[in-house]
């Protein structure tokens, strides 16, 4: 990629350092390849190159962040002056520290060489061929809104004044489909996707065929009544509650006052069917990696087990803090932020509910299929929210009419004590893992 | 930024397979922003960014390739992987790049890299203790502000050569309020295209104070009713309803994937006849303004809605080519790390002429919104949903008592036509809109508005049988 490797520009950061200060430099590179199809065409081809270092310096408890895009020593130099400058104005705080040097086992699954290799003109013709895929299954569903695929290969260097020196690769790959569904003047949408590590893992046609189904059994679809009725959450619209959950589980957000989980260690806070965990290590999971943004190295954290609360999400400021040990739970946006607390693979666990089953006993509820406005309808510190959603009436033990423009609203702790079935068919999105999920009683509202 | 010749071999390069034109976008940001949180200044981050990205267009497909490296070896790699979106064709040539004059300046008068970083620090103190001397409810604060400085230069084979710098300033108070176990959360974020003036006209002070109001007055609140019921939008949050319900579907890319209700109804009436909504770049200092689009284009006012009839859509540069309409200059791009698609500025609905006062006092039941968090739509069905992040029960034309956990649920030629009382006290509200992965600052404009009705979802019983809500709210 560029002339300088990113181990020199870390080492540059360390060497930086002067006396009593800490200094860590996270440097991380992409390339990055991204075709949109559409029509039978590329409707849009992407190619991405970049790189950056962030540099995160310590001095008498205070602490100082810069960064600077594809940088030379120099400039790594320069970012260290800054970031010295800055903590000059941050509040000293005893908790701000690195972690101390540990180093993490390797995940080589991670990096596939046949992947770092893919050309541009090969994503052009799967892309075209995904398209195809999604308007050739059903009838009803003759264009898409969105064909995507796309790989990226990044690399991520931490090297610190504690001794830590973490490097690690990975390649990534995804396919998106999102179907359009018509039917006399009406349109539904319907929506899928896969990510994996080579592009030969991408179950294409299970994306393009599910994209299509979801849209096609939407047309038609009406507005309930207003009802307090059972309710199946499908992986996705259950992994869209994951994201509020995470919050909630953060060490940073119970030290702060955030969590509505702040008290509860050790209380019955979910339906026993309920075990959520964080595992950065589970090769499964599209969030693995061999340590976290500190250079911590991951593991598995049971959060709830069978309903408790056992624990929170740690990076190493929040485990000093709150006198516990890191989770491998750092996490940052990029070379652009210093690390805060956030998920790797963040899941609850498959349970023994055949998914049909659940359905069979939510008679009379909904399947939600989606859910839209979490981000702005969920309230993560009180729990409430209330959220659009659309799905299908659950009659005679099967899926029956398309529903929409409804909502359904409860609050977070309620929702997670009436799970009273969890499926089978764990799936992830991102780095976010749900299965299907029973929730016995939820206000649906409509007309 | 770059050198002239440098520009022309580069943008030659990349129309070495012709397409309709090519374009180089340059960029260097440098950036300030600083958090406190729980009282502490957490972190002081200052970013210098910069990077290119090429794109070479045919039809509405492109190829853009983009770097943070910016020496001429990779620029020339840039192109050449631009190019590879189009299969094969003869050269195309650049016209001589020609220098435009903004019609628009948005001037900074104090740059922020003026002031110290002591006086950044202080406005975020003054906001912990402003909000936490506003009650003693409050339990928490964060404050972040932000600074950046935009340098663009966009050049294209067809001869533009523009050069533009956006200072642009935030600063953002969250407040958390408890009582006996129910937290509530309040939120003020005025931003504008300006220098450090801007707060003068936006003190720290008013930011915290109104941030703190609202989570104090939403321990107050009561579960929201659910049901069909008339919903007053106060002002400004009209604008984020008008941005999310419908100015996503007029965005060209939609209307050219038939993804959108818009398309093919230019003239139609499809909003109430009290509706006249722009989209307007050219509002001075405003966060969504700009002199020129990401794409080289100037800024200008276009409007959506005249009198309730739709009267144009939002073009960037492929889609006008597509239609052959004149782009509105709506091309805009988070970064160099992002191809230009069509994006909302500042979207406004325009003050009317009733007083918000009548409006409130004509309405026997329903919600009063004053505040809206966020929300979404589906433009391809036009379904979206609102979180109400401050609202109130309307009873017999005054305001009751707040509600929590309530949001807005339509669809946006449903909730427009219903429109039936627009007031004359213009707001607005500063967000960062994200669409396709991309982030860009967007205002949302609009005074008080009245939809006669509109689904309601909450957790309390439906408004027509809700018990009467406790003592009266403040009042709006």
């Amino acid at each position: 990629m560029a002339d300088v490797d990113l181990t020199e520009l870390g080492a540059a950061a360390v060497d930086a350092a002067q006396g009593g200060e800490s200094v860590e430099a996270y440097a991380e590179e992409t390339r990055r390849t991204e075709v949109t199809a559409r029509k039978g065409e590329v409707e849009g081809l992407t190619f991405a190159e970049s790189r950056g270092v962030g540099v995160r310096l310590i001095g008498a408890g205070r602490l100082g962040y810069a960064y600077a895009a594809d940088p030379t020593v120099d400039e790594v130099r320069a970012a260290v002056a800054r970031a010295r400058e800055s903590a000059v104005f941050g509040t000293e705080d005893e908790f701000n520290a690195l972690p101390g040097r540990d180093d993490a086992e390797r995940i080589p699954e991670l990096f596939r060489e046949s992947e770092a290799s893919v050309t541009a003109d090969r994503l052009v013709s799967l892309g075209l061929d995904l398209e195809r895929l999604a308007t050739t299954s059903d009838p009803r569903v003759k264009k898409v809104d969105e064909a995507q695929v796309g790989d990226a290969v990044s690399r991520v260097a931490i090297a610190s004044t504690s001794g830590t020196r973490a490097e690690y690769a990975r390649t990534d790959c995804w396919c998106v489909v999102v179907a359009l569904a018509e039917e006399d003047g009406e349109t539904q949408t319907g929506y899928s996707f896969r990510l994996a590590r080579e592009l030969g893992e991408l179950e294409w046609a299970d994306v393009a065929g599910e994209a299509a189904t979801r849209a096609a059994r939407m047309l038609g679809a009406t507005k309930p009544s207003t009802a307090k009725i059972p309710v199946v959450l499908d992986p996705f619209a259950g992994s869209s509650f994951l994201g509020v959950l995470s919050g909630a589980l953060s060490a940073e957000s119970v030290q702060k006052g955030r969590s509505l989980f702040a008290e509860m260690l050790g209380e019955e806070v979910a339906a026993d069917s309920v075990t959520l965990v964080d595992d950065g290590r589970l090769l499964e999971g599209p969030g693995a990696a061999p340590f976290d943004d500190e250079g911590v190295p991951t593991q598995r954290t049971e959060l709830i087990a069978r309903g408790e609360l056992h624990g929170f999400l740690h990076n190493t400021y929040t485990a000093r803090r709150g006198g516990a040990d890191s989770t491998g739970n750092a996490r940052r946006g990029g070379y652009r932020s210093a690390p805060g607390v956030g998920t790797s693979n963040f899941f609850i666990e498959a349970g023994g509910a055949d998914p049909d089953g659940i359905i069979r006993a939510a008679e009379g509820g909904i399947l939600i299929q989606d859910v839209s406005g979490v981000h702005s309808g969920a309230n993560p510190i009180s729990g409430q929210f209330s959220v659009g959603a659309t799905g299908l009436r659950i009659s005679g033990g099967e899926l029956g009419e398309p529903l929409r423009e409804m909502t359904i609203a409860s609050t977070i702790t309620d929702m997670l004590k009436a799970m009273q079935a969890v499926g089978s068919d764990l799936r992830f999105f991102t780095s976010v893992g749900v299965p299907t999920i029973l929730i016995g009683e939820m206000t649906v509202a409509g007309v | 930024m770059l050198p002239r010749e440098l520009v022309v071999e580069v943008l030659a390069a990349a129309r070495a397979r012709g397409g309709s034109f090519a374009e180089l976008f340059v960029e260097e940001r440098t950036s300030t922003s600083i958090r406190l949180d729980d009282g502490k200044i957490e972190e002081l981050t200052t970013g210098i960014d910069r990077g290119a990205g090429v794109r070479v267009g045919r039809g509405t497909a492109y190829g853009y390739a983009f770097s943070n490296r910016l020496d001429r070896e990779a620029l020339l790699q840039l192109a050449t992987a631009a190019a590879a979106s189009i299969r094969e064709g003869n050269p195309g040539g650049t016209v001589d790049l020609r220098e435009r004059e903004p019609a628009v300046r948005h001037r900074a008068e104090r740059a922020p890299s003026d002031v110290s970083s002591a006086d950044k620090v202080g406005w975020l103190r003054e906001v912990d203790d402003v909000a936490r001397s506003f009650s003693p409810e409050v339990r928490q604060v964060i404050g972040v502000y932000g600074d950046s400085l935009q340098r663009v230069l966009i050049a294209t084979s067809d001869g533009r050569w523009v050069q533009e710098e956006r200072p642009r300033i935030r600063l953002v108070s969250n407040v958390v309020a408890a009582r006996d176990g129910n937290i509530q959360t309040g939120f003020e974020g005025p931003a504008g295209l300006a220098g450090v003036e801007f707060l003068d006209a936006h003190r720290p002070r008013e930011t915290a104070e109104k941030a703190a109001r609202m989570a104090v007055t939403m321990l107050d609140s009561l579960p929201a009713p659910a049901g069909e019921m008339p919903v007053v939008l106060g002002p400004g949050s009209g604008g984020v309803l008008f941005h999310e319900a419908c100015g996503h579907g007029l965005e060209a890319d939609l209307i050219s994937k038939e993804a959108s209700i818009y398309r093919g109804r230019l003239g139609d009436r499809l909003a109430s006849p009290l509706v006249t909504g722009v989209d307007d770049a050219t509002v001075p200092n405003a966060w969504g303004s700009f002199s020129f689009d990401d794409e080289g284009a100037p800024s200008q006012r276009t409007v959506l809605f005249e009198g309730g009839l739709l009267r144009g859509y939002l073009y960037d540069r492929l889609r006008a080519e597509e239609d052959g309409v004149p782009s509105t200059g709506n091309g805009r791009r988070q970064s160099y790390a992002h191809p230009p698609i069509p994006r909302m500025t500042n979207s406004y609905i325009l003050a009317g002429e009733a007083k918000a006062d009548d409006v409130l006092r004509d309405t026997q039941r329903g919600v009063y919104v004053k505040a809206i968090g966020g929300g979404q739509v589906n433009p391809a069905t036009g379904d979206f949903v609102f979180g109400v992040s401050e609202g109130f029960v309307i009873r017999g034309g005054e305001l009751g008592a707040p509600v929590r956990g309530a949001n807005l649920v339509g669809r946006g030629i449903d909730i427009l036509t219903a429109i039936d009382a627009v007031a004359d006290d213009f707001e607005t509200r500063e967000g960062i809109c994200g669409k396709d992965g991309q982030g860009v600052p967007v205002g949302n404009g609009s005074p008080t508005l009245r939809i006669a009705r509109m689904t309601v979802g909450g957790t309390g019983e439906a408004s027509g049988s809700a018990a009467a809500g406790g003592s009266g709210g403040p009042g709006g």
